[in-house]
């Protein structure tokens, strides 16, 4: 690694519908997350953005739009889109460059005034084959549950009981959207959406403005006494049409394998404390864990049948409640690096988990049965 | 600071209307030429980013997916860099970055646009937003024509010189446009021709904007150690990087001073040890959807002083034989694909310190500018590239 870059403040707007306007949401989280280490605007170095049009409430070219109210004005600021944790890696790579010794990354989804997401997701198919079918990011997932159970005889009863674990944690989550004590029953039978996924096992729309401060090692160290240090990052890219792939052998493997290489962890489970991971859809929780390393191919469900996973087990996953609890599409990826910031720094409040963190794992993915993944790996 | 990157190859579409081909084959065609070039292949990168306009403008969103095998990006790091207009520019500084910091040697920068699949002043049009601005901005020649006005009134610009200026730029680029192989609109005009054509909001004639183009541009950005290693010796090195934004709100900004073109120039010059550009810049390729607002680049990027450009532009100073030859590929004004446009005008910076750029050859361009902008006229992004490391 060519030099540290640290996290030193983090913040976020509450997931529920807000009748606050967007302007002043998105004006509201660069001002907490800049006083929180009394950087003035003017001393701030970069910005770069995360924010997709299709989810900008029908204004085009979004960071046009919040250029000023994100403290943009007459900076050097540049904008991902699709998933929040390309834009962490953006800024990461601007700082290591040592142009700048800080950098705001933010992400901007305001769900309340988006359509509904698969409205949205709908567009990703191509105009000529895939779209004529209706093909969503839901009915993605609905093939892949399908093929996940069949191939491994994962039960529905096991994803549910994703959603029953990450709703219960979403209640000591003051941000979270959707919360509560659900039973595996009550999980199963709520509306089936698209058959084999219920809607409890289906990520909401939620509001989603996240953001996170970076800094060089040296400005961190006049900045804050407790940095969360960036350890590494992986992402992959999968190919477009579902029939081209093997919906069980995605690329979150490659991504996370180049995340751990660069924060030199040869043994996730072991040497990862805490992971922050993005289900839109209960099973992917049990997926992404094989994927991740933290158990064999096919053996999600038991992993979480053995506890290891909840907030007071070993290797908690989602103690905040996940994407299940909170989904501001473009925004989540970054969301998990903030939450697991917040427990390495031991100020998760009401979530903080039992045992000590000292290495955390923040994952994103965004498209159909995860046609893209990015992985950051975060350290005290 | 930072570590050099270079670009070492260039594949662009031919440019146009191009009925032949679907978005993802267009895309493809620029990829397949950029590692034919170079002679590499797509296991030698390690990563790639790419770009666009609202991906809504052809009615598909969030378009790495719908691109992925096309560019040949499966299995391989992402990154999705969108800043409007100037997307292009900033697909370039993505992959700088990401070399630079160390993170990678070898980057692939992609940018396109399919342009004749939508409607791009409709889409345009809702980038501005619904309740104040969305009623007065139809499109993109709105916003600018008011800014040449502002300008044309702040210096106190006689407006047929003016006009003349503009007419020059477009009869220009139009004839430059003839030795690109790529470029979009071929056709040879008059000064009389452009000063009569179609007026599409005043000033601004029909002449004087650019094309609606399909196109795609594909560049490899590498490390000092990968030139080494690959033993290159023609390459362009990033030499400066800019870039600038100001309020959205159109009316809270001074657009005859445009102060992010200013901001953004100097940030690269800074970087770049440039303190006199009209002397040390060899060409430029300069983001001119307009021809109105590219003498006003001229002058925030310090090519002239402030209200000079007109008459600089009528001496020739910045014709193809002139002391700063600006746009030798035809520029924005005959080829706009706009994702792709950025990101097209570094390539042709690059081609020219490469030497490679054959017809329209600047001899011996040793420092290179380009441009592009982007927003409600809001953005600006730099990138100086050098022959010399």
């Amino acid at each position: 690694m060519p030099g540290k870059v640290a996290i030193v403040a983090v913040a976020q707007n509450a997931g529920a519908e807000s009748k606050d306007n967007f302007y002043d949401q998105a004006y509201v989280v660069t001002k907490e997350v800049l006083d929180k280490v009394g950087l003035n605007r003017d001393d701030l170095g970069t910005i770069v953005s995360a924010s997709s049009d299709i989810y900008h409430g029908g204004i085009s070219c979004a960071n046009s739009y919040y250029w000023e109210t994100t403290g943009g004005f007459l900076k050097n600021a540049s904008r991902q889109d699709g998933e929040s944790l390309f834009a962490f890696f953006y800024g990461v790579m601007r700082i290591l460059t040592g142009y700048y010794d800080s950098a705001l990354i933010i992400a901007l989804c305001k769900g309340s005034e988006n359509p509904e997401n698969d409205a949205c997701t709908l567009m990703y198919t191509d105009p000529f084959y895939t779209r004529g079918i209706g093909l969503q990011e839901t009915m993605a997932a609905a093939f892949q549950m399908r093929l996940y159970m069949e191939r491994y005889g994962i039960t529905e009863e096991q994803c549910a009981k994703v959603a029953v674990k990450n709703l219960g944690n979403s209640l000591g989550n003051p941000y979270a959207h959707r919360k509560g004590r659900y039973t595996v029953e009550d999980i199963l039978y709520s509306e089936r959406i698209i058959d084999p996924l219920t809607a409890m096992q289906v990520a909401p729309k939620s509001e989603g403005i996240v953001a996170v401060l970076l800094a060089s090692e040296e400005k961190a160290k006049e900045l804050t006494d407790k940095p969360v240090w960036f350890k590494g990052y992986g992402s992959s890219l999968d190919n477009y049409y579902l029939g081209d792939r093997d919906l069980l052998d995605g690329q979150l493997k490659n991504a996370a394998a180049r995340a751990y290489k660069m924060a030199g962890i040869s043994d996730p489970r072991k040497e990862i404390d805490l992971a922050e991971i993005t289900e839109p859809y209960a099973f992917q929780e049990l997926m992404w864990y094989e994927d991740l390393g933290f158990c064999p191919k096919g053996e999600g469900g038991r992993l979480l049948d053995s506890g290891v996973t909840q907030k007071n087990g070993d290797l908690p996953v989602n103690p905040s409640g996940g994407v299940l609890a909170n989904n501001p599409y473009v925004s989540r990826g970054l969301q998990r690096v903030v939450e697991a910031t917040l427990q390495l720094r031991g100020e998760a409040g009401e979530r903080q988990v039992d045992r000590e963190v000292r290495t955390a794992l923040a994952h994103g993915t965004h498209g159909f049965a995860g046609q893209c993944h990015a992985v950051a790996i975060l350290g005290s | 600071m930072g570590r050099p990157v270079a670009i070492i190859g260039v594949g662009q579409t031919n440019h146009g209307r191009r009925m032949d081909v679907c978005y993802p084959d267009l895309v493809r065609e620029a990829v397949v030429r950029v590692y034919e070039e170079t002679g590499l292949n797509p296991d030698d990168i390690d990563g790639v980013v790419s770009g666009t306009m609202p991906s809504m403008m052809e009615g598909v969103a969030l378009t790495h997916f719908y691109f992925a095998d096309a560019m040949k990006a499966g299995g391989k790091p992402i990154l999705k860099t969108e800043t409007c207009g100037s997307t292009g520019v900033s697909i370039a500084h993505t992959a700088y970055y990401w070399i630079s910091s160390g993170m990678a040697d070898l980057i692939l920068a992609v940018g396109h646009e399919k342009m004749n699949e939508g409607d791009s002043q409709a889409t345009m049009t809702t980038v501005a937003e619904p309740f104040y601005q969305r009623y007065f901005i139809a499109g993109a020649p709105g916003v600018f024509s008011m800014q040449s006005q502002m300008w044309s009134v702040r210096y106190g610009l006689e407006e047929e010189k003016v006009r003349d200026a503009a007419a020059f730029i477009s009869v220009t680029h139009h004839d430059s446009a003839f030795d690109n192989p790529y470029a979009h609109i071929k056709m040879q005009v008059t000064m009389e021709d452009v000063k009569t054509s179609r007026v599409i909001t005043y000033p601004v004639r029909l002449l004087d904007v650019c094309p609606n183009s399909d196109g795609a541009c594909a560049v490899l950005f590498a490390s000092d150690k990968m030139v080494k290693k690959l033993g290159l010796d023609k390459v362009a090195w990033v030499k400066g990087v800019g870039y600038r934004g100001e309020e959205y709100y159109f009316g809270d900004s001074d657009k005859a001073v445009w102060q992010s073109a200013v901001e953004a120039a100097r940030q690269a010059y800074d970087m770049a040890g440039i303190k006199d550009p009209r002397k040390e810049l060899d060409v430029a390729e300069v983001y001119n959807p307009f021809t109105f607002q590219e003498m006003m680049f001229y002058e925030c990027f310090g090519f002239c002083g402030l209200g000079e450009a007109p008459d600089l532009v009528l001496k020739g100073t910045f014709a193809r034989n002139g002391e700063l030859p600006c746009d030798p590929s035809g520029g924005t004004l005959c080829t706009n694909p706009i994702g792709a446009t950025g990101l097209i005008r570094t390539a042709e910076a690059a081609l020219q310190v490469m030497g490679k750029a054959g017809d329209h050859q600047i001899p011996g361009a040793k420092t290179a500018l380009s441009h592009a902008m982007g927003g409600v006229d809001q953005f600006n992004g730099i990138m100086i590239v050098g022959s010399e490391l």
